[in-house]
């Protein structure tokens, strides 16, 4: 291997994106896209299994819980249950929702009384969404306030922010979307201006070439990964439970994945925007579907759940939620397959994209 | 000694055979000339040679022999290629000066600031060393990507058509340098164009449709053809006729003349039952003031450089004007200006008698002018047709308009039965007159064009001016045209010659040639250009 040649390309390529201006997407879409998808992600969300436990029998309590039949959003069930077993029905998935009306309720209206909700907190999206339409229906319905309690079958995240749940899985999309794009375009474009003559009739290896193209995009998204760890924990206040090292080097592979693709398909394209468009495509959409944003990854049905495990994005949100909600790092075994998974997809697909990369006209 | 033993060389893509059963062999230090017709597979075979395309047979460099790019790689450090077209191997966001540490360190080369000063200086570049790629001027880029290719001082250098766009002054000052690396053991395949060029070489061979048909000295080449040469030029269904000379199969009662290479090309085609194209371009009149454009004192300048420092210019009704220019002298620059595609830093510009100044009056400029920009600008991904009814589309005309006239000019240019190609599968000469035909789709008064005929073999070329000139009788329309073939300055009625962004001359072609008796066109052009050094 030539230094020599890896640096002319590094040199130029460095170049190249900051005159070019690319650089400034480079730093602005990831924080773009988290930005807008951490704050803008809301689901509409119906049929909550709801059940409502009235112990005032007033007027108004009936009052309200028509109101809650009334809408699609919740399927209502008017049930006499204890505290106890109604968080059972939570914790056993039988009901998303439990709403408690206390005794004397409507006769201490005025002095404060309040309502106790309980929400599934195990999608902690649908669960705020849920908790904004309660909210919107008895403050806006009966001007009542209230404490809305969120139980979580899985309680790391009791704290019930969906930022929580939203903004540690927008890793997953951003470096799987963002880096493959800019690898491919970066090589494609060689092959648009007619640039790569360079290449094919220089002494250079194959090995060189590519190593000296994917370093750039993956040096530059290396400082993303700081930069939106500080948005999350800054901006979205996140906590961070887990090891920093573990979050930094798994992220690291998980770009050498996506720079992979994005080579990939720069072999089968021949346009810039044609790479531009073939690399967002193939990535935005598993990056999206089982990213664990949506919907998280045990309650998939069959087909989807097997499909979750093709693409890379579950196991590195997996180990990426770990890191700032739970912290068990490797001390869990799955945390570790999974990262052993992600280097070998990291290997197999630059060897793959090395070996189809052909060091001649087509 | 041989240096390179080419075997039944053949390359293909997909179905298309781009060459065939190729052998030849190259000696030591020997100068190897390719020509022949846009498509004809030279570049192929070059490829081939320099290891970047895969070829069937085999080629034998010094001892080592190779049959893929694969094993091509062993020689690569040995070999230069310039591929063709308009500075392909450059990056537009690197500098000049980036350019040279780029491809140094890319061969694993010394710093030679002597050889890199003088490579500089023959380019014209020196000066111009941190200016970006993406800013040079067409034959800027040339002259840049070929000086690069010679950087690594290679033991075979392969130049496809290097000199396309390049002005008369560099071409010279190329053939200098070859030789001079020929001195020092170098060998070269070079292809060209450029027929004056082609004659200095050791041997030429000869290319058509995809086989090698023959080879050897320029002397020889045109000893077979001077049966067939005339003098003059005539209108005929049968003879080619182009830069004073006509070439026939059947005897003439004219003048035998003394013959050059591109007398090969016309002949080769005539035997090969080609005709000349009819351009049937119907007469009209058009009603239109005698001043088309007129320029006064126009300035362009790129931060402190001044690329057009106050240009007069004149372009009367039917008028056929020639921009001539060493690289970089600021034809393309000025023509931007007459076009409003760069605003004009000083100066005044009137178009059918009307200043030019505000936006509106910069669209209506743009709907009475035809443009062929030096690159043609084609949309590869769009065929022939669909490229020129975007283009109608663009210019407003509605969809039978459009139809009605793309039929028209695909038939009265020639081109109609690639209407369905894509650009890049049609030969360039094809190419040039279809952007042409995009550039009057709206009927303009007056065409700009900028170096149409660069890259675009002669048969196309006698073609092309044909076309142009009939453009003009017949349809009055003016025309502006860029050109480095000095041969084709005598089918303008009028030239006006660029220096560093100065016009340095401005007068009618037989003007000139009274003032300078007895030389072509090349020479009073290298003349002009000389007397006017130290202004
Ligand atoms: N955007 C730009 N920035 C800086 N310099 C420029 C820019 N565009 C053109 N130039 C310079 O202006 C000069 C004139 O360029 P122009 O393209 O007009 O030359 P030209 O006469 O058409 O040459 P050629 O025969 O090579 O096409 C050149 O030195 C070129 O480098
Ligand atoms: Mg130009």
């Amino acid at each position: 291997m030539k230094l020599n040649v890896i640096r002319a390309y590094l040199k130029k390529e460095f170049i190249d994106l900051i005159r070019n201006k690319m650089i400034i997407l480079t730093y602005l879409i990831p924080t773009m896209i988290l930005i807008l998808f951490g704050y803008g992600i809301k689901l509409e969300v119906t049929h909550t299994r709801t059940i409502i436990i009235d112990h005032d029998h007033s007027k108004l309590s009936l009052e309200i819980i028509n109101k809650f039949s009334h809408t699609k959003y919740f399927d209502v069930k008017v049930k006499n249950l204890t505290y106890k077993q109604a968080l059972h029905k939570i914790q056993t998935n039988q009901a998303d929702m439990i709403v408690i009306i206390p005794p004397s309720f409507s006769k201490n209206l005025y002095k404060g009384a309040e309502i106790g909700v309980f929400i599934d907190g195990s999608f902690p999206l649908r669960a705020v969404t849920l908790q904004g339409y309660v909210e919107k229906l008895l403050i806006h319905g009966f001007n009542i306030k209230l404490p809305i309690k969120i139980e979580n079958r899985n309680f790391f995240n009791e704290s019930m922010r969906d930022y929580n749940a939203v903004v540690p899985g927008l890793f997953g999309l951003i470096f799987l979307v963002v880096p493959a794009s800019l690898a491919a375009i970066i090589i494609v474009k060689e092959k648009e201006v007619g640039t790569i003559f360079n290449f094919y009739s220089a002494p250079i290896k194959k090995v060189e070439f590519i190593i000296a193209k994917l370093i750039p995009p993956f040096l530059f998204h290396s400082l993303n990964i700081f930069i939106l760890l500080l948005w999350t924990l800054y901006l979205f206040n996140v906590p961070f439970r887990g090891n920093f090292f573990i979050f930094w080097l798994v992220s690291e592979i998980y770009i050498l994945i996506s720079v992979g693709i994005g080579l990939l398909v720069s072999i089968i394209t021949s346009t810039q925007v044609a790479a531009l468009v073939l690399s967002v495509i193939i990535t935005v959409i598993p990056g999206f579907l089982y990213s664990g944003i949506l919907m998280p990854i045990s309650s998939m049905d069959k087909e989807s759940y097997i499909e979750a495990h093709i693409f890379p994005v579950m196991y590195y949100n997996h180990i990426i939620y770990d890191s700032f909600l739970v912290g068990q790092g490797f001390k869990s075994n799955e945390n570790v397959l999974y990262f052993i998974i992600l280097c070998i997809y990291a290997v197999a697909l630059i060897v793959l994209g090395t070996s189809l990369v052909k060091k001649a006209i087509k | 000694m041989e240096i390179l033993k080419v075997k039944n060389v053949s390359v293909s893509y997909g179905k298309k055979i781009a060459i065939k059963n190729a052998s030849f062999s190259l000696k030591d230090q020997e100068i190897l000339g390719f020509i022949g017709a846009d498509g004809a597979g030279k570049s192929s075979l070059l490829h081939a040679i320099a290891g970047v395309v895969s070829f069937d047979g085999e080629i034998i460099y010094k001892n080592y022999t190779y049959h893929s790019p694969k094993e091509a790689e062993k020689i690569k450090n040995e070999i230069s290629l310039m591929p063709q077209g308009l500075g392909l191997v450059l990056y537009d966001f690197l500098s000049v000066k980036e350019h040279f540490d780029f491809f140094r360190d890319l061969r694993g080369l010394k710093k030679d600031e002597e050889y890199e000063k003088r490579l500089l200086k023959m380019a014209g570049l020196y000066e111009f060393q941190d200016r970006l790629a993406g800013n040079l001027s067409g034959g800027m880029r040339q002259k840049l990507s070929l000086i690069l290719s010679l950087l690594a001082r290679p033991k075979l250098l392969i130049l496809d058509e290097p000199t396309t766009g390049v002005d008369p002054i560099s071409r010279a000052e190329l053939w200098d340098i070859v030789n001079e690396m020929r001195e020092e053991g170098m060998s070269a395949i070079i292809s060209t164009a450029y027929m004056s060029e082609a004659s200095k070489m050791d041997r030429i061979m000869l290319f058509d449709e995809g086989e090698i048909i023959a080879s050897g000295r320029a002397d020889e080449l045109i000893e077979n053809i001077k049966d067939y040469t005339y003098e003059g030029e005539i209108e005929s269904k049968e003879c080619f006729s182009f830069n004073k000379r006509t070439y026939c199969l059947k005897p003439l009662n004219l003048k035998k003349a003394t013959p050059t290479l591109e007398g090969v090309f016309f002949v080769n085609a005539l035997k090969k039952g080609k005709k000349p194209i009819i351009f049937e371009i119907p007469k009209k009149q058009i009603d239109i003031p005698n001043i088309i454009v007129e320029a006064k004192c126009l300035t362009k300048k790129f931060g402190a450089f001044i690329a057009d420092n106050c240009i007069n210019l004149e372009l009367k009704k039917g008028e056929i004007l020639g921009l001539l220019g060493a690289n970089g002298a600021g034809k393309t620059t000025l023509i931007k200006m007459l076009l409003g595609l760069y605003p004009i830093d000083e100066g005044e510009l009137y178009l059918l008698g009307k200043r030019i100044k505000s936006y509106e009056d910069r669209i209506e400029l743009k709907s009475k002018i035809g443009y062929v920009s030096q690159k043609f600008a084609l949309y590869k991904d769009l065929t022939i047709r669909e490229n020129l009814e975007y283009f109608a589309k663009m210019h407003g005309l509605n969809m039978s308009e459009s139809s009605k006239k793309i039929k028209e000019y695909s038939q009265m240019l020639g081109f109609e039965e690639y209407m369905d190609n894509f650009p890049k599968e049609v030969p360039l000469g094809i190419n040039q007159r279809f952007s042409v035909a995009a550039a009057l789709l709206h009927e303009p008064v007056v065409l700009f064009l900028d170096e149409p005929t660069s890259g675009v073999d002669t048969v196309a070329r006698s073609a092309f001016w044909k076309l142009i000139r009939k453009l003009k009788a017949n349809m009055g329309i003016s025309i502006l045209i860029t050109t480095h073939y000095m041969s084709e300055a005598e089918y303008c009625d009028r030239v006006a010659v660029l220096k560093r962004g100065v016009k340095i001359v401005d007068d009618k072609v037989e003007n000139l040639h009274k003032k300078y008796p007895g030389l072509d066109f090349e020479d009073i052009f290298l003349n002009i250009y000389k007397e006017k050094q130290n202004k």
